[in-house]
């Protein structure tokens, strides 16, 4: 069956077009399509480009939905075809551990030249033996809110403990300006939030033996009641529905005063200051400032969301795929997109802390650390399949959930322990 | 039809007939009315004072004219007609001779062959689609229409075959024998006599075959990777769903842009269509 | 046409004898069968043994896995996340099919009316029906949005709330959404479908009833109804189907939250077999209610049979 239709033509064009030494050379590299345009238009053109120049190499940039990635990765693995490189969020190379290529040289080599990779990055990439994806960046997480909004109830700093927290977004939600926090089932938000709660209270999965699944403990209860609490007194009930741009969009609107989310939110309001005004007809991005974690009992956490850059074993490119990875983790490609990020991204390696562009602007400092407080779920075991397989089942998201929506707490733990200790068990 | 006065025909027809146009088409003016709205009104939430909206008095072309130039769609609608069209074609074929052949023929296992068919429609395509991303290798489809244009009849043709059978059982078997008696072999007296009668509900199969391709995603999304070969629904949702941007403009553009040739051909095939269900319910 | 023809196999066989061989009707019914059965047979066969293959073994995303027998199954009779699906599902389901069968009912027998703009209503009506899925269920998101819900602006403008409707927060009126969507998409069908067959029935049937002085509520109990049966059967069989394994609505709509509070068999299957690559168990999903449906199509497919031979 011969190929037809627009890609294929374009395919022959491209390549008749190209050098000889280029010929039949793509590398196909899926990502999801990014919170920040720019960082695409980057890849897609001036990278690209590039790329051609410097490797003889076409790049073949392909978005999708970040929640339509995996079915891409699973019937790429499945059918031994598709795509040379996947761009994987979260603990997803472990996953898809057996189907992904060694890539310890890569990884060791950025290690070596760029300060080393940050722990949650090496935890979701690294399977105790090799890596099995380079660690690419890792999307911060931290509080955006309205600084004014927070002045006028008595917070000239961001909340430090989560009953301080509760007790600011008490005062917003009275002036109809509450906290917004999703409890849908999303990927990126609603885990970043809903684990780091749990860790600052004490509560984990498992112990480090990776086996003994202790969920059900009274810290864990103790954040899902305070959990319960903090949503009637303080949050926009219409979190339970909402996925991970929807808070983005009703903070922008000015609906919520504060939110926890990447850089996204501010990066986008300085992109149009004149559509996202304040009450006041001012820009809102003036009044945007970021605050991390509140602290809990046992202190203060975060989940980063981690992204990677896998190579599955099927690819019939890879060493035209292996270069392509040092040369777009190399310092120099590597800034060009880090710089489109303006701090959405971090690095994942910890050399990027340097970088002049977190001299720019003191409200994006936050950012800068972030990623060396970083926890992963599976906690205090490794971030394995199992780990991987709760977040993705939204045990712990819909554990808090579910006590929102009116159960008791207990039993809502007492289900998700159940939920998770089948999970560790099968 | 209507005895008695004109109250009784405005409760019982008429009101009911605009309540059930204002219900269906809400959605469809809430799509126009945001494709032409500013940006800069779609941040307003629900309750925002001196908020209206179901008008705006400053209608722009902007998001039309970002759908068009931004994003390949023009070339995902031509590869959704291309795709939509070859699969409706192929499955009506196949529904037309397999439902001539289980309605009008005998033959050993024409009821099991008949259930047969049937069931294949059971198998939910989220089971299907990684088994078959197999195939699609092993034939080196993948990232290439014939991926689509080969598996949609699979979810097309028990459809086609089960409306065609129903239609044919309705026409009556005379007509055939008198062209047989005539001289005309079997596939003749099929071709000749009987298809052209069967016209309006070829026109109604191919038309639910059109449409169900036209809306499939699952497929599209894992057969197809390159941009300028994906369909409508997938092109759409993976190149304007953004995470901060408020993308509902060109997103309802797209939606719009994207239903309404379908619409055009419909209006124009409606009253064959309706026609064409006439036959195979007659059984 | 002719590809068919070349398809059928027949090539280097006298013109003669061919001629004989399409007399024939096996031959003939064979020869028209072919290209579904080989479409079928390649397309979904294959797929359709190794999904079962699949639902028997403990393969994850890209390890073949070994036997494991019933195992899987065993497992998800002890997953209360499977057990809320499938009642979710059945509820889903059952719901959806009354009022989309109710409604379209009522469409159509007003559809058949006569009034001023009838050709333009018929065809307008199919919209819901035409839009991909996809979008559609977008524009119902952002209607259901709990910050710039049209729709709570609306209730709000006309005095019928004052706090918001968490449309897709709340569990209960999160199914109640999911389901909503589904109606206004399958009511269009369901419509067209009946009207075609009210259609059929001769007008001659009701004015001689009527002049027997049965009432108008009567007329369609006794001479509409049973004549639509048949058509009514197969469109609410097909529809049934759809329905059962729906899936981009829910996925678009709430991904089966709040707390699973909307997973669909498809959507669960789905979430397990690609979202946590357990194949083998999202597998068994998908084929739990496999010999339920089975069962469901037969008994109604014997019942049309009897229908349409009465």
């Amino acid at each position: 069956m011969a190929r037809i239709g627009g890609g294929g033509l374009a395919g022959i064009l491209a390549s008749a077009q190209a050098p000889a030494y280029a010929q039949g050379t793509t590398i196909h590299w899926l990502r999801w399509n990014d919170f920040v345009p720019a960082s695409d238009q980057l890849l897609r053109r001036e990278i690209a480009q590039e790329c051609q120049r410097a490797l003889g190499i076409r790049l073949n940039v392909e978005t999708v939905n970040a929640n339509d990635i995996q079915a891409r990765v699973t019937s790429a693995v499945q059918s031994g075809s598709g795509p040379d490189i996947f761009n994987v969020l979260n603990n997803w190379p472990q996953l898809y551990a057996q189907s992904a290529a060694d890539v310890s040289d890569i990884a060791e080599e950025v290690a070596a030249a760029q300060g080393g990779f940050y722990e949650v990055a090496k935890a979701v990439a690294h399977d105790g033996r090799r890596w099995l994806a380079v660690p690419f960046s890792i999307v911060g997480n931290t509080f955006a809110y309205r600084k004014s909004w927070f002045e006028e109830v008595g917070y000239a700093e961001f909340p430090r403990t989560w009953e301080q927290f509760r007790d600011a977004g008490q005062k917003l939600k009275a002036k109809g300006r509450p906290l917004g926090q999703t409890l849908g089932q999303t990927f990126g938000d609603a885990p970043t939030f809903t684990y780091p709660l749990m860790w600052s209270f004490g509560g984990k999965e498992v112990e480090a033996d990776g086996r003994t699944v202790v969920l059900n403990s009274p810290e864990t209860v103790e954040s899902v009641r305070f959990m319960t609490r903090l949503w009637r007194d303080a949050c926009d009930e219409g979190g339970l529905a909402w996925d991970d741009s929807n808070n983005n969009r009703a903070f922008l609107s000015g609906t919520i005063s504060a939110t926890l989310n990447g850089a996204s939110i501010y990066i986008e309001s300085m992109r149009r200051p004149q559509s996202y005004l304040t009450d006041r007809g001012t820009p809102m991005k003036d009044d945007i400032r970021h605050g991390v974690m509140p602290a809990g009992p046992a202190g203060s956490f975060h989940f980063h969301l981690p992204f990677s850059n896998m190579m599955p074993a099927y690819s019939r490119n890879q060493d035209a795929t292996r270069r392509f990875l040092r040369w777009i983790h190399s310092k120099d490609v590597f800034e060009r997109w880090f710089v489109t990020q303006r701090g959405f991204s971090v690095g994942a390696t910890t050399v990027w802390e340097q970088h002049p562009i977190w001299n720019e602007d003191p409200v994006m400092l936050p950012y800068r650390n972030a990623a060396r407080v970083g926890r992963v779920p599976g906690y205090a075991g490794t971030s394995n399949a199992k780990a991987a397989e709760i977040v993705t089942k939204y045990v712990i998201t819909n554990m808090y959930a579910r006590a929102v929506q009116g159960i008791a707490p207990e039993q809502a733990v007492r289900e998700a322990h159940a939920e998770v200790a089948r999970i560790y068990a099968g | 039809m209507i005895e008695g006065p004109l109250w009784r025909k405005w409760l019982f027809v008429n009101i009911p007939i605009i309540l059930f146009v204002f219900v269906l088409l809400f959605p469809f003016y809430w799509m126009i009315i945001t494709t032409v709205r500013p940006d800069s009104e779609l941040y307003r939430p629900w309750n925002a004072p001196n908020y209206n909206p179901f008008w705006t008095w400053r209608p722009t072309l902007e998001h039309i004219q970002y759908l068009l130039e931004e994003t390949l769609f023009s070339t995902w609608m031509l590869n959704t007609m291309l795709i939509a069209g070859i699969s409706t074609i192929i499955s009506v074929i196949c529904g037309v001779f397999a439902g001539y052949a289980l309605a009008r023929l005998n033959f050993p296992y024409a009821a099991g062959i008949g259930t047969g068919i049937f069931v294949t429609y059971l198998v939910p395509q989220t089971l299907l689609f990684i088994p078959l991303s197999d195939i699609i290798r092993n034939f080196s489809l993948g990232d290439t229409p014939w991926a689509l244009i080969l598996t949609y009849p699979t979810f097309l043709i028990p459809f086609c075959t089960w409306l065609m059978m129903g239609y044919f059982k309705a026409i009556p078997k005379e007509l055939e024998e008198c062209a047989r008696i005539d001289g005309a072999s079997r596939f003749k007296a099929m071709l000749y006599i009987i298809l052209p009668i069967a016209v309006p509900g070829i026109l109604s199969a191919g038309i639910f075959a059109f449409t169900l391709s036209w809306n499939e995603f699952i497929y599209a999304l894992v057969f197809l990777s390159s941009p300028e070969q994906k369909t409508v629904p997938v092109g759409v949702t993976s190149e304007l769903i953004r995470g901060d941007v408020f993308f509902w403009g060109p997103l309802m553009a797209g939606a719009l842009l994207g239903s309404i040739p379908v619409a055009l051909v419909y209006s124009f095939f409606v009253e064959h269509y309706v026609a064409g269900m006439t036959g195979s319910v007659k059984g | 046409m002719s590809s068919a023809t070349t398809e059928a196999g027949v090539g280097g066989i006298r013109r003669s004898r061919r001629r004989m061989l399409f007399e024939d009707e096996r031959w003939l019914a064979m020869a028209l069968l072919s290209p579904t059965i080989l479409l079928l047979g390649l397309f979904i066969a294959y797929p359709f043994v190794t999904g079962v293959m699949l639902s028997l073994s403990n393969a994850r995303v890209g390890v073949p896995g070994e036997f494991v027998g019933f195992a899987n199954f065993a497992r998800l009779w002890n997953d209360p996340i499977f057990a809320k699906a499938v009642g979710n599902t059945f509820i889903y389901t059952a719901v959806t099919t009354v009022f989309k069968l109710a409604l379209g009912l009522w469409l159509a027998v007003l559809l058949n009316r006569h009034f001023r703009g009838k050709a333009l209503v018929r065809a307008f009506i199919l919209l819901p029906f035409i839009i991909p899925t996809v979008l559609s269920t977008f524009a119902w998101k952002w209607m259901f949005d709990p910050t710039f819900s049209v729709l709570n602006w609306t209730f709000r403008t006309l005095g019928l709330i004052d706090t918001r409707i968490n449309w897709l927060g709340d569990p209960d009126l999160a199914m109640l959404s999911v389901m909503i969507v589904n109606i206004w998409r399958g009511v269009p069908f369901y419509a067209i479908s009946l009207l075609a067959g009210l259609q059929t029935i001769s007008p001659d049937l009701h004015e001689a009833a009527a002049i027997d002085g049965a009432r108008p509520w009567s007329r369609f109990w006794h001479i509409t109804w049973p004549l639509l049966l048949p058509v009514t059967m197969v469109v609410v069989l097909f529809s049934v189907i759809q329905t059962f394994a729906d899936f981009q609505l829910v996925y678009v709509l709430t991904a089966g939250g709040p707390a699973n509070a909307t997973h669909l068999f498809a959507t669960y299957a789905y979430q397990v077999a690609i979202g946590t690559g357990l194949l083998s168990e999202g597998a068994a999903i998908s084929l739990a209610m496999f010999p339920v449906l089975f069962l469901v199509v037969i008994i109604q497919l014997l019942y049309i049979r009897r229908v349409e031979t009465r």
